[in-house]
């Protein structure tokens, strides 16, 4: 049976010990074949055992894999942190930009409409509103935090504060973009205005929905990322 | 304990002009006549951790052998940070010095 080169076949598990983080994989992969490559040839050997050797110098896999993961991670949390920031923003103007256009066009609510849209917005300003403070609290929180050089328990547990912080702050401006959507379906469904009319209402749903759905995703993302990282060793 | 110094000693390594990781854990080797073993890729996570904090800079290169290299270079932040950090090492190793080897030494540079 050929046997394979030290160096490649670490890199491989390397790589796939770091899968937690795609581009970060491929960048330490570059970097370290470099410096395997160096200390091997250093002595001008490049043997299986030299190869070998080098290898072994360098330290566990998992153990190296394990020093970046709380580094990766951690920016992951602050990167979702500001996201939630930047969509409550976005949220905000998209539901003032919508408020101001119906008052432009003299779009008032029919009185059927009035007592239902009044319990929806209810709910949207209460639901925005805790979104936003639930963003801020966590976006603060995992921004205070130091970058730990190891992926032990007080790490873990701050990831897992600040990964719950986000979705309990998801969760609410999910509901608040909901009623956003249905308080202008309803307009547009009693009133069915020209299209140059609803076109503003439905682009500021749709940039609602995309940060919405851009939050989800990141937020699932580094959920699925923590538990790759999750069995990796913390020292 | 390295552990806990290892990114004033990665910053220290650097101090002396730009490095690729290979480099870098051969300056820690000579200066420190070999007295720290560590395993080489803990380097790598701290350089990167350094990056992040801002206290490094850092480029791809294509070395002699054609190989990509990622070289470090302190930036300002990180020289800034050096000089903290060695004035707090110079007081921590003084202060040592005075209670394990020569009593009265702590003091005397206290009251100098």
């Amino acid at each position: 049976m050929p046997q394979r080169a030290p160096i490649a076949d670490y890199l491989d598990a390397l790589t796939g010990e770091l899968g937690f983080d795609r581009s970060l994989a491929h960048r330490v992969r570059r970097e370290v074949e470099d410096h395997l490559w160096e200390a091997t040839t250093a002595n001008g050997d490049t043997s299986i055992e030299a190869q070998a050797r080098a290898v072994m110098s360098f330290g566990a896999a998992r153990v190296i894999a394990g020093q970046y993961a709380a580094l990766s991670l951690l920016r992951q949390a602050r990167w979702n942190g500001a996201i939630i920031v930047l969509a409550s923003g976005a949220l905000y103007i998209a539901m003032k930009g919508r408020a101001a256009w119906y008052g432009l066009m003299q779009w008032a609510l029919s009185d059927a409409l009035r007592p239902v849209t009044a319990v929806v917005l209810a709910i949207d300003r209460a639901a925005y509103i805790l979104a936003f403070l639930l963003g801020v609290v966590g976006w603060a929180y995992i921004s205070s935090r130091r970058v730990s050089s190891r992926f032990d328990t007080a790490c873990r547990s701050q990831l897992k504060w600040s990964l719950r912080l986000a979705m309990a702050a998801v969760c609410p401006m999910v509901v608040s973009v909901i009623a956003d959507g249905a308080v202008t379906a309803l307009r547009l469904l009693e009133e069915r205005p020209p299209i140059s009319v609803f076109l503003i209402p439905l682009l500021s749903i749709a940039i609602e929905l995309a940060f919405a759905a851009l939050l989800v995703i990141a937020i699932g993302k580094t959920l699925r990322n923590m538990l790759r990282a999750a069995s990796l060793q913390s020292s | 304990m390295l552990k806990g110094h290892l990114d004033m000693i990665v910053l220290a390594a650097l101090s002396s002009g730009p490095a690729h990781g290979y480099a870098v854990i051969q300056e820690i080797h000579r200066r420190s006549g070999g007295a720290f073993e560590l395993p080489e890729g803990t380097i790598y996570p701290a350089l990167h951790r350094l990056e992040q904090a801002g206290l490094l800079s850092s480029h791809w290169t294509t070395a002699e052998s054609g190989r990509q290299r990622r070289v470090y270079a302190l930036t300002k932040r990180g020289t800034r940070a050096l000089a903290e950090e060695r004035v707090i090492w110079q007081r921590f190793a003084d202060a040592i010095g005075g209670l394990l080897g020569h009593p009265g030494h702590a003091a005397a540079r206290t009251n100098r």
